[in-house]
């Protein structure tokens, strides 16, 4: 990185975490969050200006608050009872019994043979706006060895692009994890380098890329979404 | 009462979060409990409408839930992740809507609560706040603490936009400067 570049990036996080950024130039700002010198950047001048924190008496807010967050977050079918787990349960041993009747087609156009073999889910990720608008589900499985993707909601895309699915490793550097299909429901197998990636992976990212993906190996267009990966 | 130097144990906290992000809900309500009388408050500080500072609440512990799994165990500071949250939803709501939320009387306010000593502040940080000018250190606050924007700064401390700007500026970089430096209060 420039010095330059180092300078202005430095003043935009400063400013940033104090923030007075104007809107837009906030958004644009948290698009080179992935960035782990830019993450590093921010950190530092939260530590630094901390101390302005003000001493606050504090308020409790009101019980109608807490309710929210309960209703908000069983959208999310958190604290599933028992019966609707054995449902899920039943549903996906369906839907891999229709794999082994169905080859089916990858999102990347290549037709495959789904695995005979089911596998559990172990981790799993929601690409969201909010816990309301979720567009994917993404579920990895059986340690790591593949990938499930289900398009909860169709995203906007602008002609010509795509989007690009990466894993965030522990050093920061994003992973490609292939691209990101619009409808439907796929299921594919995960190559060593991208297993060795997910196994030090909190985050999954997508970024906006040209048809086909980006070709640097690194996301080239904007950062759209960053969601935490959980146990499944 | 609950005051805010008896503030919960950061260890208490850090463990909390840690369940959050294994999906532990009862985690995630004692959690709740905890604190968000100190985010409520902080909100309001910055929203000052209720019903908007209530609904940002909500944001902000949706956020907390969802990125836990995030939250770095080993380097502390719990709560001071948590505030940031909130500080960070409040001022995306405030720039979003542009809104403008309080009269001028807050100024005032603003002079004499500057930092609190409960919070974790690097270890010269009063030293070197002290050796802003006071135009500078007020328009530091005013952003800091009440989320206001340039324009906003610069109408209520009745100065040039540039000026704000400018002081802004080069009051961050002093801050960074007295702060790396081995200076302490004489």
């Amino acid at each position: 990185m420039k010095t330059s570049n180092r300078e202005l990036l430095d003043r935009l996080a400063a400013e940033y975490v104090l923030g007075t950024l104007r809107f837009r130039a906030r958004r644009r700002f948290e698009h080179w969050l992935l960035s782990p010198q830019v993450g590093a950047l921010v950190k530092a001048w939260e530590e630094r200006l901390a101390g302005l924190e003000p001493r606050l008496e504090p308020i409790a807010p009101p019980a109608a608050v807490w309710r929210g967050i309960e209703t908000r977050l069983k959208l999310r079918k958190l604290g599933r009872g028992p019966a609707t787990r054995y449902l899920a349960i039943a549903a996906s041993l369906l839907f891999v019994a229709m794999l082994g009747v169905f080859a089916v087609r990858n999102w990347d156009g290549t037709t495959v043979t789904p695995p005979p073999v089911q596998l559990a889910a172990t981790q799993k990720a929601f690409i969201e706006e909010n816990p309301e608008t979720i567009y994917w589900r993404v579920e990895l499985l059986g340690d790591n060895r593949e990938l499930k993707v289900h398009v909860q909601k169709a995203h906007d895309l602008p002609p010509g692009k795509a989007f690009e699915l990466w894993a965030l490793t522990a050093s920061g550097t994003p992973v490609s994890l292939g691209l990101l299909p619009t409808t439907g429901e796929h299921q594919r197998a995960l190559t060593d380098a991208q297993r060795a990636a997910l196994s030090g992976a909190r985050q999954l990212a997508v970024s906006l890329e040209p048809a086909g993906g980006s070709p640097t190996g690194l996301p080239t267009g904007p950062v759209l979404h960053v969601a935490p990966l959980s146990p499944a | 009462m609950n005051r805010i130097d008896t503030l919960p144990p950061e260890i208490e906290l850090a463990q909390l979060l840690q369940r959050c992000a294994a999906r532990d809900s009862t985690a995630f309500k004692a959690l709740y409990d905890k604190t968000s009388p100190i985010l409520f408050a902080r909100l309001l500080r910055m929203l000052r409408r209720r019903s908007v500072a209530e609904e940002a609440l909500q944001d902000v512990y949706v956020r907390i839930w969802e990125r836990a799994v995030q939250f770095e165990a080993h380097r502390g500071r719990a709560l001071a992740w948590m505030v940031t949250i909130a500080r960070y939803c409040a001022i995306d709501l405030m720039r979003r809507e542009r809104m403008t939320l309080v009269g001028d009387d807050a100024l005032d306010e603003i002079a004499d609560e500057s930092a609190g000593d409960s919070t974790e502040k690097p270890n010269n940080f009063d030293f070197c706040i002290g050796q802003l000018n006071d135009n500078t250190r007020k328009c530091l606050t005013l952003a800091f603490v009440e989320g206001r924007s340039h324009d906003e700064i610069a109408r209520l401390t009745t100065n040039p936009l540039g000026s704000v700007k400018s002081w802004i500026r080069r009051g961050l970089l002093s801050l960074k400067e007295c702060l790396s430096s081995e200076r302490q209060p004489t």
